[in-house]
């Protein structure tokens, strides 16, 4: 009998969660930090809406929006990755945003070509170092493009080209210099490999720490969340031991990726939905974002987590438009295939 | 021809039918695939990486079988024959392994053998060595992703195998001892030929569940044909050349069913009078103990002790402030809802086993094979099929919404975990004798009644093995539930998930110790199953 109570439990549950009428939002996110949950629960007490969430990878997400056709339920679709946002908006899934404070406050490099994603967070892709193996004159003027030469072999660590920030990485080199040179500059790169790719951004971070490797690329909030303490103790103490360094300052300037968010087309809750964006862009909301996430402000006037905003601020960020991270994408994991970067 | 159709109207041919109409869609939605273009990506998989992809996957399953076998035959031998310190205890505790998910697994494995694991970190603190020594240099490659399946999965060889080992009868064994056998003859001439079927069908279990995993070979960084499939679809954003990929996996997998099948296809392996004589337990005591409890010890504590030091480590570096009202309803949810999957699941099973063995319809046996397969996709690959397949049905029906509902669900939990159900019944009937449906049917007993009156006491055990295997399934269960549950429906792994991807294993420790002390609940009614199956023949 037991079973069938939980049967009709369950069933109960269905019929309640068919039947609400309140004021609602539908997230689908794969931006699914704890941290966001705080977000979510203060635009609640804000605005009376209520904020309902699935999480998951952005293109099972995708594929779920897509089977669920003009029924769907979703309003917003929130991730970290450009390449995603790029592909529901090259399926025409999103709605055009008209907000104009929307407008007013996210750049037009940070936004979709006809305004139907914005971000709401930046990260830079920057490169850590040790000290006490890589010199002042050495990483002084340091790009990209430099971790070819010879000279770094068996020095860099980074992670493996599954990563979606390594193919943005490479899919905005393609950007800027084409696939030819692009490729022989991988080849180059990896192997100028200390081993073989594997682990986290920190775990690339905490290689260096230990004098694994010389430096590492990752990115950069990944130092604030280390010298927060809440990764541990060991963690905290290999944050203290690394630098960081802005590649490329001396021409188009450091790669930059973002969280962001899109209004699907039929979203059944548009409005609410633009208050939700509006709501992210605010002052006090952008301080939480950077508070938690350690990530850079889209807002001018906030500034960055104490923890990052010591490493600088005013480094030059690449205006290559994020939106070619998504076009270019499969190009960049192809390219990485052949040259052979696990 | 009369018999025919009345044969084909009856309820036992109807049920099966229905059922793998249901199930077998998800997956030929992802094998039509096959038939439609082949882009330019396949020339790119080709030249590049489709090799290397097949030879990881390869010699990944070669390893992991060869392990799977030792240990699970091993434990199982020692746990029916002996009785040594600590038997009892090794006995219940054996399967644990199975709670813990692959992808936990290598994380915490990840954490403990790293270049600054705990472990190592441990060994510099207590041996006199320098600090930059390294005992275990590297365990993110394709021989630490042999170890962490194998420990991990070893349990459904133990499971499957010991239920054999305990349903062999008495005689046959001790005729071998009388007619001259040594013991080690014994147990690899009869009783290893004899519990064939059950390793075969644990194995099958093991070699899938490895195949679609994602989330450890992930994280160790080896390209596996399931790597291959993820990074066609979220790198290339090919999700068709994805699906092409996953039906030469699923079609792999078939081949291997189908050839297992064949070659087993001329052996009866009922018992003619089975005998609950069993083979009394053989006690060990003082040194000669110490061989069998190391043996069973050894896959505890990789597959079960260590990993959870490690995330109790994790867990009470983090804080204990968890036990909020989330957690607990997330807790609630993965626990109503894998119970009533599994009841269900074991149920159709059941029905399904029960109907092939009374009907024999072939074409039922063959489907039923086809459905088990099922398992070897990817989980997500097959939780888009059933994601089209329920927006098909959507669409049918407009007043049902399948997807993002409860429902849609367990169906999908159904789809994933029949394997589990369906291999225990399998080998459970296959235990049965034919004779007794024989009798039972000179005595006119038929149908519901056959099945409730003569085989369902007999397959008690494996009705609950089948649960408790689904439970745990269905708990660990993440791909289909991050992308077909509804709104703020969370489960333990999907709390694990979330924390996990982002490598915050503090927090990701709590869930995933939830995950394996909602695993030990089924296992402890399994448990009061069996003593009290035994304390019943005794009498």
């Amino acid at each position: 009998m037991k079973f069938f109570n939980n049967i009709f439990l369950i069933l109960f549950f269905i019929i309640i969660g068919c039947g609400n009428s309140t004021k609602e939002i539908n997230i689908y996110t794969s931006r699914h930090y704890h941290s966001d949950d705080g977000l979510y629960s203060i635009f609640t007490d804000k605005t009376g809406i209520k904020v309902n969430v699935i999480s998951g990878k952005g293109a099972a997400l995708i594929e779920r929006i897509k089977s669920e056709g003009k029924k769907s339920p979703a309003d917003i679709f929130f991730t970290v990755d450009a390449g995603n946002l790029w592909k529901v908006q090259s399926k025409g899934y999103f709605q055009t945003i008209s907000s104009n404070k929307i407008k007013s406050i996210v750049p037009e490099n940070l936004r979709g070509p006809n305004d139907e994603w914005i971000a709401i967070a930046k990260r830079a892709r920057v490169i850590f170092y040790n000290p006490k193996k890589v010199s002042y004159n050495e990483i002084k003027n340091l790009s990209y493009e430099d971790l070819s030469n010879p000279k770094w072999k068996g020095r860099i660590a980074i992670r493996s080209s599954n990563n979606m920030y390594n193919q943005s990485l490479v899919a905005s080199l393609i950007s800027n210099n084409g696939i030819q040179k692009t490729e022989t500059w991988a080849q180059g790169f990896i192997s100028n490999f200390a081993r073989k790719p594997q682990g986290n951004d920190r775990s690339q971070i905490i290689a260096v720490a230990n004098e694994e490797a010389d430096l590492a690329i990752a990115n950069s909030y990944y130092i604030g969340l280390m010298l927060s303490g809440s990764k541990g103790s060991d963690q905290l103490e290999a944050a203290k031991k690394v630098k960081m360094h802005f590649p490329n300052q001396e021409n188009r300037g450091t790669h930059i990726n973002i969280s962001g968010a899109g209004i699907l087309k039929n979203a059944p809750n548009s409005e609410n939905a633009i208050e939700f964006l509006e709501f992210l862009l605010s002052e006090e909301m952008q301080k939480n974002i950077v508070k938690n996430s350690y990530e850079y402000p889209i807002l001018e006037n906030v500034d960055p987590h104490l923890s990052i905003k010591n490493f600088g601020i005013n480094f030059k960020e690449d205006r290559t438009s994020v939106a070619d991270f998504g076009t270019l994408n499969p190009e960049a994991i192809k390219l990485m295939d052949r040259v052979g970067w696990k | 021809m009369n018999v025919f159709t009345k044969q084909s109207i009856s309820f036992w041919n109807i049920f099966p039918i229905f059922i793998f109409i249901l199930f077998l869609s998800p997956i030929i939605i992802v094998c039509s695939s096959l038939i439609g273009d082949y882009n330019e990506n396949w020339s790119h998989l080709y030249n590049y990486v489709l090799f290397e992809y097949i030879y990881n996957s390869f010699y990944l399953i070669i390893g992991i079988s060869f392990f799977t076998i030792i240990i699970g035959t091993t434990t199982a031998w020692i746990i029916t024959n002996y009785d040594f310190f600590g038997k009892n205890i090794f006995e219940l505790i054996l399967i644990l392994p199975l709670a813990i998910p692959p992808y936990i697994l290598a994380y915490t494995f990840a954490g403990l053998f790293d270049l600054n694991g705990s472990i190592n970190n441990f060994l510099r603190l207590i041996l006199p060595v320098e600090s930059n020594f390294v005992l275990f240099s590297n365990i993110r490659n394709l021989y630490g992703a042999i170890i962490v399946f194998s420990f991990t999965l070893y349990p459904y060889v133990y499971l499957l195998v010991r239920t054999a080992f305990l349903n062999q009868s008495k005689s046959l064994l001790e005729s071998g001892r009388t007619l001259g056998l040594s013991k080690f003859q014994v147990f690899y001439k009869l009783s290893i030929p004899l519990i064939r079927p059950a390793l075969i069908a644990g194995l099958s279990l093991v070699i899938m569940e490895s195949l679609s995993d994602f989330g450890a070979v992930e994280h160790f960084a080896i390209p596996t044909f399931t790597i291959g499939i993820f990074r066609t679809w979220y790198g290339m954003y090919d999700l068709h050349t994805a699906m092409q990929l996953s039906s030469l996996l699923f079609l792999f997998i078939i081949i291997f069913i189908f050839f297992e099948k064949l070659s087993r296809s001329n052996n009866l392996y009922t018992s003619p009078n089975e005998s609950f004589q069993r083979l009394k337990l053989k006690k060990v005591f003082g040194f000669k103990a110490f061989i069998p409890f190391i043996c069973c010890f050894i896959p505890i504590f990789i597959g079960f002790i260590l990993p959870m030091i490690q995330l109790i480590n994790w867990m009470i570096n983090y804080n204990l402030s968890f036990f909020d009202k989330k957690f607990l309803q997330t807790t609630f949810n993965t626990i109503s809802i894998s119970i009533v999957a599994a009841f269900i699941a074991s149920f159709i099973a059941l029905l399904i086993n029960f109907s092939i063995r009374i009907k024999k319809t072939k074409i039922i046996i063959l489907f039923n094979s086809f459905l088990s397969s099922g398992y070897g996709l990817p989980g997500l690959i097959l939780a888009i099929g059933i994601v089209k397949l329920f927006s098909i049905i959507d669409n049918i029906f407009f007043n049902i919404i399948l997807t993002g509902s409860i429902l849609g669900l367990i169906i999908a939990y159904l789809i994933k975990s029949y394997a589990l159900a369906n291999s225990t019944f399998e080998s459970g009937f296959s235990r049965i004798s034919t004779l007794i449906d024989d009798s039972s049917k000179i005595l006119k007993s038929n149908g519901w009644n056959m099945l409730t009156r003569i085989h369902f006491p007999l397959l008690k055990t494996s009705f609950l093995t089948s649960f408790l295997l689904v439970v745990t399934e269905v708990v660990k269960e993440l791909p289909a539930t991050l992308i077909l549950r509804p709104f703020n429906f969370e489960t333990l792994a999907v709390s694990t998930y979330i924390f996990a991807s982002e490598e915050r294993m503090y927090e990701a420790a709590t869930p995933a110790i939830a995950i394996v002390l909602v695993g030990l609940i089924p296992i402890i009614i399994l448990t009061n199953m069996i003593k009290y199956s035994k304390e019943k023949m005794k009498n």
